[in-house]
């Protein structure tokens, strides 16, 4: 059993707001956490009913499949370039 | 600046049924063009199904088994489709084919069919282990 | 290097549980460090007398009662989903350890895995 590293955990999620694994998902997040949007899960940006962590992301390929580039803040939105550097910072990496 | 890092892909979710193929086809190009190495893609549960050969999709919409067949040879990176989710699901190379008497083999070149200890030897030598699953 | 498999899928109505205690089964064949979480609907994974003949399927008791002996190190279950599928302790099966916080024991292991 080890310790988490200073960066903390990047937590890529790929489920839609109300599937089981999304509030899973939100619940094991930790303030050092940055949470990856992806997939279905880029629907949580419109979502009213969701209270995302200050440190979300937003895989930008699926927000502009799904018309919802508009509702990401400046820098919010990464590339898959973008994803693979945050990998390589984090060493702990949760796939939901 | 960045360091080369190793990578295993695992893709769980199926073609058409999911979007992790695609999803893990975009990160596994992103990986290469920035510098790191993917020391195997591995096929597990219903991921299987992305090493099928009989996929024919209209020819005007995307092939993700030919797709990810193209990339991974043109890279030279090892494929493997876990041999029990495999033949459960109907995925068979030719070895398979003949040890249980079936009458076809399917499996896409150039995936391999072997066991989860390619996954647990994965998980000790590559620097990440990065999981794609269906989102259902 | 730890691994914890999560385990959040309701049992027979897919594969996908049993292909998740296969990965732990793996592990463990590996002498790699390894263990079960059961969360949500997977809880359900834990009940005594199951008895899967009538769909056509073996009961999965069996195999998690062996997971101690084939060197899992520990099974886990959430707690607040126990208590909402199985209020009634003796319907749960023995050596499952109850976590209160799913969180926290996240952060003790090196990789947290879901099968699918």
């Amino acid at each position: 059993m080890n310790q988490i590293p200073d960066t903390g955990t990047l937590h890529i999620l790929n489920k839609a707001p109300g599937h089981p694994r999304f509030v899973a998902c939100l619940a094991a997040m930790s303030n050092q956490d940055t949470l990856i949007l992806i997939e279905n899960a880029v629907l949580a940006l419109p979502d009213t009913d969701t209270v995302l962590p200050r440190q979300t992301l937003a895989l930008e390929p699926d927000l502009e499949a799904r018309g919802l580039s508009g509702t990401a803040e400046p820098g919010q939105q990464i590339s898959h370039q973008q994803l693979v550097q945050l990998t390589e910072q984090h060493p702990r990496i949760i796939s939901w | 600046m960045s360091t080369t890092l190793s990578y295993t892909l695992v893709i769980t979710g199926a073609p058409w049924a999911s979007q992790a193929p695609q999803t893990a086809l975009a990160f596994a190009r992103a990986a290469i063009a920035g510098g790191h190495r993917l020391d195997r893609v591995f096929l597990y549960g219903e991921g299987v199904h992305l090493a099928s050969s009989l996929c024919a999709p209209p020819s005007d919409e995307p092939h993700w088994p030919q797709q990810w067949s193209d990339f991974l040879s043109d890279n030279q990176i090892p494929a493997v489709a876990c041999v029990a989710s495999a033949l459960r699901r109907g995925l068979v190379d030719e070895r398979e084919q003949n040890r249980y008497q079936l009458p076809a083999h399917n499996l896409r070149n150039p995936f391999e069919i072997a066991g989860l200890g390619e996954w647990v030897d994965g998980t000790l030598k590559s620097d990440r282990v990065m999981y794609f699953h269906g989102s259902a | 290097m730890t691994t914890l498999i999560v385990i959040d899928q309701a049992p027979y109505g897919s594969w996908a549980g049993r292909e998740a205690l296969d990965m732990v089964f793996s592990l463990a064949a590996f002498d790699q460090p390894a263990a079960l979480l059961f969360t949500g609907v997977g809880v359900n994974w834990l009940r005594t007398a199951q008895s899967a003949k009538g769909v056509g399927q073996k009961t999965v008791e069996k195999n998690l009662s062996a997971a101690p002996l084939f060197g899992v190190e520990k099974i886990f279950a959430e707690q607040e989903a126990c208590e909402r599928f199985m209020p009634d302790t003796s319907s749960r099966l023995a050596g499952i350890d109850l976590v209160a916080s799913v969180k926290n024991l996240m952060t003790q292991y090196d990789h947290v895995v879901f099968a699918g």
